[in-house]
């Protein structure tokens, strides 16, 4: 009786997230330009729109991965010396540089959307797509110093020491024992980054001051004249990216010690 | 020790001091750009200059006529800001608590499929979940349509439901209407939010050992009493503090508010940026605007962290 | 194997090591003979593992100069001197296959990749894994896992073989498989091998001598005969194996508990009058209905634990507790409450010096 209520439960948990999310990509499937649920005329036309011809669609799906992918790649190189040396001294001031670091992801993004702008425009480089890459990298570089970092902790000191007993000097400890060991978790940390560049709305909102426009804030902007079906393809499209990349890091990585479970007593 | 020379280790290090340098710039600067253009004064029909005045805070505490008029316009988008945010903050906490609790206690198989599961949905763009709630809520497609065509308003109109939802203004004398309303908008918030409560009390729920529960059944609790006298004090630190992360969170929303509150009932993050980026255009003003809404969240937090060290501390 | 080359003795003179306000070696000399295995014996926190990470070059002595070949190599880091060593959880690489682990130390040193297979299986068959070069390490057991270990820190024929508590993270049996199997390795490779442990009969199971700490002191060196039957002080005789310890007063030719006088073989050198323990394994003493011509106590049965082959017989005595284990009998029983005679012969008996009271 318990264990049928909380199955019950579970079940009605997953079907509240899950309904909305139904909604829109089924609103996809409509054939006329306005949305309805359910979807009238079924036809698969709006992919073809969202993907090839409509050029507004085209061109910031090209924009949205170009910033997801390069601000996902700077944000790992920008955080692997710094988890590095955390790892490594675990000094005051490294914590202090982590901490700062990951201020921009901890505070409200609006706040931090806001400054940037005042930054960027400082610099006259508002409306550039190498300063929303930028900003996005900043933005999440939170993501990848803390699977770092986890990964760094979860690294034996001992195995270290047992290289240096064989010969292995710092570089070559680094480069034959936690490299090797890290690339799951660099891995992580990138895709993390990029799932969340690829969603990102209100600082990249900012920060474009319509010079470019990713995919979200395209729909954002296409939102006074209403949603169309075309908009559902690009939820769609995320949606899959999302489920995609999550599924790998699940797979190939350990997704419940990433996110902070207690893994010791498993496996 | 190692087996670099002299000349390698200090390009090395300064390389390290230019990256340091670099990340704290970027990532501590525009939070201090912000500060300091609260304090700056706003040209009529130009930009705005650097300055060191109080009138920016004025303006948004007792408005610009004070003392011959006060405008608590401001304080009362703060006073939204800070409603929705919590409420919807309370909810997906209250609500994502037992639903995680069950799930750490299936297989490990079954609680990656989960995480998956919510991390897709915590990722997906905001903008697409309002997109969601939107059809769904919309007076010509969505739930308004199923009522009409179920035959649902009917039945509620001769009962006098409909003019009770009219009252909590969710209906027009012809239909229900969800939106805009601020049910649609903390509805839309908690769900917001929900996926990213789960995935912060996951770890500490997580490691909540079996054997603890066991023995409290064997001293004769049933599994809710369980869950309300062992569980919920053990990790009543992360509760309150998934409370207060999302309630941070939240204080920013932008696309929610904009979509499905009313005008009226707006919020700080909307008039910051018309002020910033809309046509308002008083950068000066936005600035102390944020300013104040990063004042609240960090004194929420201060309260929240005083709050439960005092708990602790008293046990 | 090196084997036929000449390695001189390991010497350690005055090496200390302090972190921060803690002494965690106070000025240890030692020399570890060539191709002979040494252990350090001691209770956790006495400085043995921090001894042997200097050994190692893993941590930097204080102090003091370690000496190999007449050089002195304390300040060469441990990639520099390549003591093979095997570690407590194995620290065997996960990335890395069963061979590739093995054959780690050749490949950064660049050996190319057929001489490092070949060497691989060579280390592998020695310690009976030769099937298992592909295995991940997950895949094997912990005996498996150590054997490895092994053959890992073997692979660069290095000069001292250090092992930090290799048998901790096996189970009780095959720890005692892995002790002989790893002496007669050892005895076999003719390696000077250094061997942490806090296990007592390991010590003596492998050793041919054994360095005895607490406290960041060196206590004893010895064989484990030496250790076990002539311990230096107090310490040593309650840290390895079981000893009567009772306080007395020395005279001119032996000890005096209480009213009476023993008779002590081993005087140790006490002039008369002067504060000393009496040290006498429980095996060495005698139980009696009649009363012993000489160095005899009346005393009371307080507990008795039979363990078959051995019995374990716990007194009360006029000078305090004492254990005396005798032979295991199916027909002889002795009860709690049961008085005898207690004696302690002669020639089992040593003097060391007084414990030392705490508030000293």
């Amino acid at each position: 009786m318990g264990k049928l209520l909380a199955r019950a439960f579970m079940g009605f948990a997953a079907l509240w997230i899950i309904f909305p999310i139904l909604v829109v990509c089924l609103a996809a499937l409509n054939g006329g330009r306005t949305m309805f649920f359910p979807p009238e005329d079924p036809t698969l036309a709006r992919f073809a729109e969202f993907f090839l011809i409509e050029e507004i669609w085209v061109r910031s799906l090209q924009t949205s991965f170009v910033v997801a992918f390069s601000s996902a790649a700077l944000a790992v190189l920008t955080a692997w010396p710094i988890a590095y040396a955390l790892w490594r001294r675990n000094s005051r001031a490294s914590k202090l540089v982590a901490g700062l670091a990951s201020m921009p992801f901890a505070l409200p993004p609006i706040v931090f959307g806001v400054g940037l702008v005042f930054f960027w425009g400082y610099l006259g480089a508002l409306g550039d797509l190498w300063s929303g890459i930028l900003s996005h990298t900043i933005l999440f570089l939170a993501l990848p110093l803390t699977t770092l970092s986890i990964g760094l902790q979860s690294i034996d000191r001992a195995h270290l020491d047992a290289a240096a007993t064989m010969g292995a000097s710092e570089t070559t400890a680094f480069r034959t024992i936690i490299l090797p060991q890290m690339m799951p978790f660099t891995a992580s940390g990138f895709f993390f980054a990029l799932v969340l560049s690829f969603n990102e709305f209100i600082v990249i909102f900012f920060v474009s001051a319509s010079g470019y426009s990713t995919v979200t804030v395209q729909i954002f902007n296409s939102l006074r004249n209403g949603f169309t079906p075309t908009m559902a393809v690009g939820a769609i499209t995320f949606l899959a990216i999302s489920a995609l990349v999550f599924s790998l890091i699940a797979r190939f990585g350990n997704l419940p010690q990433l996110l902070g479970a207690d893994t010791s007593k498993s496996s | 020790m190692t087996a670099s020379t002299l000349p390698q280790r200090s390009v090395l290090r300064g390389i390290g001091v230019l990256h340091v340098a670099a990340v704290l710039v970027l990532a501590v600067v525009p939070f201090l750009l912000v500060f300091a253009i609260s304090f700056g004064h706003k040209v009529e029909g130009a930009a705005w200059v650097w300055g060191f005045e109080l009138t920016n805070y004025r303006r948004f505490f007792v408005g610009t006529d004070y003392p011959d008029s006060v405008s608590l316009l401001y304080l009362k988008y703060l006073w939204y800001s800070v409603w929705y945010a919590l409420v919807a903050a309370i909810l997906a906490v209250a609500t994502a608590f037992p639903f995680v609790w069950l799930m750490t206690r299936g297989s490990r198989r079954a609680q990656t499929v989960w995480l998956v599961f919510f991390l897709c949905s915590l990722t997906f763009s905001e903008v697409f979940i309002v997109m969601g709630w939107d059809i769904l809520m919309s007076n010509r497609s969505g739930l308004p349509m199923v009522f009409q065509e179920t035959g649902l308003t009917d039945w509620l109109k001769e009962n006098g439901g409909l003019d009770l939802l009219r009252e909590w203004g969710l209906a027009t004398p012809r239909n229900v209407r969800f939106k805009p309303s601020e049910f649609a908008t903390i509805l839309t918030l908690t769900y917001l939010v929900w996926p990213y409560a789960v995935i912060l009390l996951y770890p500490p729920i997580s490691k909540i050992e079996r054997e603890v529960v066991e023995a409290a059944r064997t001293m004769g609790a049933s599994p809710f009493t369980v869950v309300r006298t062992v569980v919920m004090p053990m990790v009543r630190t992360p509760l309150v503090g998934a409370v207060l992360l999302l309630f941070v969170f939240l204080l920013g929303a932008y696309v929610t508010i904009a979509v499905f509150a009313d005008p009226s009932k707006h919020t700080l993050s909307i008039s910051v940026y018309e002020a910033v980026r809309g046509s308002t255009l008083n950068a000066p003003f936005g600035s102390a605007q944020a300013v104040v809404l990063l004042l609240t969240a960090a004194a929420v937090l201060v309260i929240g962290q005083r709050f439960l060290s005092a708990k602790t501390g008293g046990h | 194997m090196k084997g036929a080359e000449e390695v001189s003795d390991l010497i350690l003179e005055d090496v200390r090591k302090e972190f921060g306000s803690f002494v965690a070696v106070q000025g240890a000399n030692l020399t570890f003979e060539a191709g002979k295995l040494t252990a350090l014996l001691g209770p956790s926190g006495c400085g043995k593992t921090t001894l042997l990470r200097m050994i190692a070059g893993l941590e930097g002595p204080t102090k003091g100069r370690i000496l190999l070949n007449g050089q002195d190599i304390a300040p060469l880091p441990a990639e520099k001197r390549k003591f093979g060593m095997v570690f407590q959880s194995f620290a065997l690489f996960p990335h890395l296959n069963v061979a590739r682990n093995v054959s780690y130390s050749l490949r950064i040193a660049g050996v190319d990749a057929a001489t490092r297979r070949a060497r691989a299986q060579e280390l592998l068959d020695l310690v009976q894994l030769g099937d298992k070069g592909q295995n991940r390490v997950g895949e094997l057991s912990g005996g498996q896992r150590q054997r490895v270990a092994i053959a890992r820190a073997l692979a660069q024929e290095p000069e001292i073989f250090l092992l930090d508590e290799p048998m901790s993270a096996l189970d009780a049996k095959l720890r005692n498989d892995m002790q002989m199997e790893l002496r007669l390795l050892q005895q076999r490779l003719g390696i000077t091998t250094i061997v942490v442990t806090h296990d007592q009969r390991e010590a003596m199971t492998m050793a041919d001598r054994i360095v005895v700490m607490s406290h960041g002191r060196v206590e004893q060196v010895g064989t484990p005969q030496e250790i076990y039957h002539r311990p230096a002080n107090a310490f040593v005789a309650s840290f390895i194996g079981n000893a009567n310890l009772l306080q007395g007063l020395s005279t001119e030719r032996g000890v005096r508990l209480g009213d009476t006088e023993f008779a002590v073989a081993d005087h140790g050198g006490f002039g008369a009058g002067r504060a000393v323990t009496l040290f006498c394994r429980p095996e060495a003493v005698r139980l009696s209905d009649s009363v012993p011509a000489a160095n005899g106590l009346p005393g009371t049965v307080t507990f008795v634990r039979d363990e078959g082959v051995a019995r374990e017989v716990h007194l009360d005595t006029p000078a305090g507790h004492v254990t005396a284990e005798i032979p295991g009998s199916f027909h002889e029983t002795v009860r709690i409450g049961d008085r005898v005679h207690v004696e302690f012969p002669a020639d089992t008996l040593h003097l060391l010096p007084a414990i030392e009271s705490k508030a000293a």
